[in-house]
């Protein structure tokens, strides 16, 4: 760069020095504030606050399946139209590092109701989990989330 | 292929403030080191992202719901046009606009999906955006050119970079205070899911796994502090030298352990910005009238892209060239190092391209090991290994003869023209 020698001048100074002043406010005061949210200030771990390796996040095995009639698992047609990667109805092992698991009970959520919306066919859609370690000590081992689709 | 002493000047760092100038050479080397990064790592997983979520039917709403979500077409665009930003931010071409560009599409991505957010990630894009308010103005061809020495820039993006580290080392910290899972329980670190290892290397995650269950409180409060001083650190400049040596090899035991992505190598990559530049510090003698030297000398100055080298003609003994002992280094504070010592010491003056060779060997190495090809990822292991082993007493004495046959084409010469006080 071909600055002058005295460095930055004029409103390329005073631009340089509120972005700066800007910048370390944003990266200060959001993290901070995350960290201790009011009302009550007190702390809680956050997801945008610099957090590494702070806290435990849980570990779950997931199925998504379908059943009906008899109640017999059969895999889900077109799964990966929702989920890259996935083969219903075999079990996929996660770990939430940066979620909690009402977070993800409530994607799993979204995800059948979604599904059975959009096949329609009358079966019933499930998310099975099973938690496998890092869950809150009220959470029970199992959660399973059903959701009917319409014919 | 010489640097001129003049392309030297003094640059005056210490006082040069906020909106100084300082040398180009360390933002460039920075901005390579990112963008090496970028393509090897963040730019293939983000893309991965775009394609995921283009090819999916089901998608949680956005962070923000006027966000707009990309079509098919336009997530090839994204995927595409980041390759080409992350190709001129290493090359120096449109560097700023590339490096904002690379920022702005992950910010989109991670917006539009929660899930694709992660520490790395957002760490990776904070250094883009601070690279894309850098104007060093060194394309990668100048930068291993190595002739010129005297560019200079606005020193406020890289006391920006400083400035962040320090922020994140101290909320890393300030949040292991404050967490049930460490403090004096350490209970985090009994939990923590270590590394594999392959070439016997896994005895030492073992030996790591016991000392957590031994003495995790130690290793907590140990980790906070460590944490706690390399935020101070980042930011006073007398503790510059020190941070970085703790800095290191904290952050080295931390991909050893758990390989946490791109996060400890751009930790790493801002540790250039702690390093001194364009000073020409360390003297390099050579002598005009061989071929090989000047062929050495060119090649080390094309891989000091912090400019702290200084090549210097060799001094005469009585009308006669004196004598022409291998490599030769004078560092800044006079210490002399020759031959096998001075081989040793290139890696910690050239740090630029060792830190693109360790990142190749990570990553590449990686790549290689996920597709069972064996076992590569614990190349730059080997490597630092290796390197380590140089500092080894006795190894010079093992070692010297062999890498002066290599790199010093007449050593025997060199040793016949000695005078006396120098053969001891």
């Amino acid at each position: 760069m071909d600055a002058s020698p005295s460095g930055l001048s004029g409103w390329r100074r005073r631009g340089a020095a509120a972005f700066i002043v800007l910048w370390i406010a944003v990266q200060v005061l959001v993290p901070l504030w995350q960290k201790f949210p009011p009302p009550d200030f007190r702390y809680r771990w956050a997801r945008y606050s610099w957090g590494m390796f702070s806290s435990i996040g849980p570990r779950y095995e997931v199925r998504l399946f379908r059943t009906r009639g008899t109640g017999a698992e059969e895999p889900i047609p077109e799964m990966p139209r929702y989920v890259r990667g996935y083969r219903s109805p075999e079990p996929m092992r996660m770990r939430a590092i940066y979620w909690s698991e009402d977070e993800v009970l409530d994607r799993l959520a979204r995800l059948v109701a979604f599904i059975a919306r959009d096949r329609h066919d009358g079966y019933t859609y499930v998310a099975s989990v099973q938690w496998l370690g890092g869950q809150r000590s009220d959470r029970p081992e199992r959660s399973e989330l059903r959701v009917q689709a319409a014919e | 292929m010489s640097r001129p002493p003049s392309s030297f000047p003094s640059a005056g760092e210490p006082g040069a403030g906020w909106f100084g100038l300082v040398p180009s050479y360390r933002l460039a080397t920075f901005r390579t080191a990112v963008a090496l990064l970028t393509i090897v790592f963040h730019v293939p997983k983000f893309n991965v992202f775009i394609y995921d979520y283009t090819a999916s039917a089901f998608h949680v709403p956005p962070a923000f719901a006027w966000l707009p979500a990309p079509t098919p077409l336009l997530g090839v665009l994204l995927a595409g046009l980041q390759y080409v930003a992350a190709a001129g931010l290493l090359l120096g071409v449109g560097a700023s606009v590339s490096a904002w560009f690379i920022a702005v599409v992950g910010l989109y991505v991670m917006l539009l999906d929660p899930e694709y957010y992660s520490h790395n990630g957002h760490f990776h894009l904070t250094l883009l955006a601070l690279v894309g308010c850098a104007r060093d103005g060194i394309s990668l061809r100048r930068l291993i050119g190595g002739r010129d020495a005297d560019a200079r820039c606005p020193g406020w993006p890289e006391r920006l970079v400083r400035i962040q580290v320090a922020i994140v080392f101290f909320y890393a910290a300030l949040d292991k205070v404050l967490s049930p899972f460490w403090g004096f329980s350490g209970r985090r670190l009994l939990a923590l899911q270590m590394a594999e290892h392959g070439l016997g290397l896994n005895w030492l995650q073992r030996l790591n796994q016991a000392a957590a269950r031994t003495a995790p409180t130690l290793l907590s409060v140990g980790t906070i502090a460590i944490e706690f001083f390399l935020a101070a650190a980042a930011l006073l400049r007398p503790l510059w030298r020190v941070g970085l040596v703790v800095g290191i090899l904290f952050i080295a035991y931390l991909e050893f352990l758990v390989k946490p992505g791109l996060f400890t190598w751009d930790m790493l990559a801002a540790g250039l910005l702690f390093l001194p530049a364009g000073d020409g510090g360390w003297q390099l003698p050579f002598d005009p009238h061989c071929a090989a030297c000047r062929r050495t000398g060119a090649l080390l100055l094309r891989l000091d892209w912090l400019r702290r080298l200084r090549e210097s003609p060799r001094e005469h003994d009585g009308g006669a060239l004196r004598g022409t002992p291998g490599l030769e280094l004078f560092s800044p504070r006079g210490r002399i190092f020759r031959g096998f010592h001075a081989m040793r010491i290139l890696p910690t003056i050239l740090v630029g391209p060792l830190f693109v060779v360790m990142a190749l060997a990570r990553f590449g190495g990686g790549f290689l090991s996920a597709r069972g090809l064996g076992s590569w990822d614990v190349l730059p292991y080997v490597l630092l290994a290796g390197y380590l082993a140089l500092w080894i007493p006795g190894v010079d004495r093992l070692l010297e003869r062999p890498l002066l046959a290599a790199f010093g084409v007449h050593t025997e010469r060199a040793r016949h023209l000695d005078p006396p006080s120098w053969r001891g």
